[in-house]
């Protein structure tokens, strides 16, 4: 196909464009967390990518000798209305490659939030991100991760408190018998806790924020053709590209870290090239996470803003 | 002795668990909005139920195999997306609940879908469910009915479905998971024009005295749902009118809906 020239590309964007984004949080209300995204959507709503997000948190008993710090799993489930020319078994194959590359990224140990154990050594939380592509009109990797990131931004940790059981001690002793009771001594200051359950908060809020917000990576696909590198591209013009590259930045830390990389389609690249590519997603991933912050954020303040205004509707203020 | 803390099907009242009365049926929420490439497509939702269904077709087959020489073959896909439930659980697209509810659906619409018209040709129906609150089949064929008129594909009559299940001797509409999992239920899909019944499936154990009652309460329920549905498509059709008319405002478009 012949090079894409600046005026070729639709809808008069420059490279560095993205499309329209449109972000919801909150949608599915029995998730710990949920977003809604969508890019490139036209005004009457068809086209572009959207993308379903929630996730949801189980207690899993740790076994023996096991990490006691929680575990994420992630899963990608491509709907049959995002690609409905493909077959069942290239459709599982998509869902599959999606999966991987967002599972080894979310669950690395660096990006791991703190606040997923319930009880040392017993009990702790299973997190299950799942994201349906429930239409794909181009640029999914990147739509993929946004979305993820807002679920993991919305999710809530219910709050737990430990729960000991006491056993009564027994009736009167004999008075017969000397019994020798272990008195415990005062200079033992181990803190080893022998609570066996716990039990769920009844607070006003769902739980805690998910810890680790800021570290979530987002995701950049650099189409390169022939000198020219673009951002979000279109289905036909991801079919065009040579070479794309994913790259996902994490903005926890300072520098941003690198989390991962990818090469997508048949192109080669030179190390000096892709020191460069580096360099210039990294631009590009700190505005994407800025604008996607600042959208986060902006959804916090709308639904908190909406039960304040129902709970003081309710009160007659 | 410790207070039941049970939650109460219908109480003497006549309110059910989430405030309803006996016959009532939950709220409906359509949207016949176009969603991505598809043909046509419904996002219902009944209550807390909601379900998306987009139709692809009549369209060439993926399979030359799966083509019958007179009529359109119908396919349905199913998929229940893991946070549907209250518990988490992930469904393969092969498991044999969610196939069977497939070939439920495909089987309500064989006798509906004009398909004699579209010979050697494919019609895709694909159900997405997004929320789960009972009435999952009842859902899934409200909205694909919707999705396929959406779509432009020649039916001889809408379906409507709603289920129905009687506690003790009382005849309830539209039931919850909650009810659902207590009480015995059918679930009924009626087509309103004739009053013809394409499905009625039940999994639970229903004295036959009762079966009657609450089928026949199904039917009618299943006329009520037809007149939202039917303003559903007369407003969307409106929309598309309009949208014509201010494209091409010197053709003449007739508004013919029945």
């Amino acid at each position: 196909m012949s090079s894409i020239s600046k005026a070729e590309r639709s809808m008069a964007a420059l490279f560095h464009e993205f499309r329209s984004i449109a972000l919801e949080t909150g949608v599915a209300p029995l998730a710990n967390g949920s977003a809604r995204l969508h890019i490139g959507r036209n005004d009457d709503g068809s086209g572009g990518t959207e993308i379903l997000s929630a996730v949801k948190l189980e207690v899993q008993t740790v076994e023996e000798g096991g990490v006691d710090d929680g575990r994420i799993v992630c899963s990608v489930s491509c709907s049959p209305t995002a690609y409905p020319n493909l077959s069942t078994g290239a459709l599982d194959d998509l869902q599959h490659d999606l999966t991987t590359v967002l599972h080894q990224t979310l669950s690395h140990s660096s990006l791991h939030p703190s606040n997923l154990a319930i009880l040392a050594g017993k009990k702790s939380w299973l997190l299950n991100l799942d994201v349906v592509i429930l239409a794909d009109a181009g640029n999914i990797y990147d739509a993929v991760f946004m979305a993820a990131r807002a679920a993991l931004w919305d999710t809530k940790v219910p709050r737990t408190r430990s729960v000991q059981y006491k056993a009564r001690k027994s009736g009167k002793a004999s008075a017969d018998m000397d019994v020798d009771e272990e008195a415990t001594s005062g200079f033992d200051t181990r803190q080893v806790s022998t609570a066996a359950d716990f039990e769920l908060q009844d607070y006003w809020d769902e739980g805690e924020v998910l810890e680790g917000r800021d570290r979530w990576p987002v995701c950049l696909t650099l189409n390169l053709e022939s000198s020219i590198q673009f951002l979000d591209a279109n289905l036909q013009e991801e079919a065009s590209s040579p070479l794309r590259i994913l790259m996902l930045y994490s903005f926890g830390t300072s520098p941003p870290a690198l989390q991962a990389m990818r090469t997508l389609n048949q192109g080669d690249l030179t190390l000096a090239h892709i020191k460069t590519l580096i360099s210039s997603a990294e631009k590009y991933a700190s505005e994407l996470f800025k604008a996607l912050n600042a959208k986060l954020v902006e959804e916090d303040l709308r639904r908190n803003q909406k039960a304040r205004e129902r709970f003081s509707g309710r009160l007659g203020f | 002795m410790a207070s039941s803390s049970r939650v109460e099907i219908l109480n003497e009242g006549g309110f059910r668990s989430d405030g309803r009365k006996q016959f009532e049926l939950r709220d409906m929420v359509i949207d016949l909005s176009q969603q991505g490439t598809a043909d046509g497509s419904a996002l219902v939702s009944h209550g807390l139920t909601q379900v998306i269904v987009s139709v692809f077709g009549p369209r060439e087959a993926k399979m030359r195999s799966q083509t019958i020489y007179d009529r359109a073959n119908i396919n349905v896909e199913l998929s229940i997306a893991s946070f549907s439930t209250g518990e988490r659980r992930k469904r393969s697209r092969g498991d044999k609940r969610i196939l069977e509810m497939a070939a439920t659906i495909k089987s309500t619409f064989e006798p509906v879908v004009q398909t004699t018209l579209y010979p050697r040709s494919q019609i895709d129906i694909f159900v997405q469910v997004l929320q789960q609150d009972g009435g999952l089949l009842q859902a899934c064929i409200n909205a694909t009915t919707l999705a396929l008129a959406s779509a432009g594909i020649p039916l001889y009559d809408f379906v409507c479905a709603v289920t129905g299940g009687v506690h003790s001797t009382s005849p309830m509409l539209d039931l919850t998971t909650l009810e659902e999992s207590d009480i015995p239920h059918v679930t009924v899909a009626t087509m309103p024009g004739s009053g013809k019944v394409t499905l009625a499936t039940m999994e639970t154990r229903l004295h036959v005295d009762r079966f009657e009652e609450i089928f026949r309460l199904a039917c009618e329920a299943g006329q009520i749902l037809h007149k939202e549905m039917r303003a559903a498509v007369r407003s969307r059709t409106g929309v598309l009118i309009s949208a014509m008319q201010s494209a091409a405002p010197r053709q003449g478009i007739k508004k013919m809906i029945r």
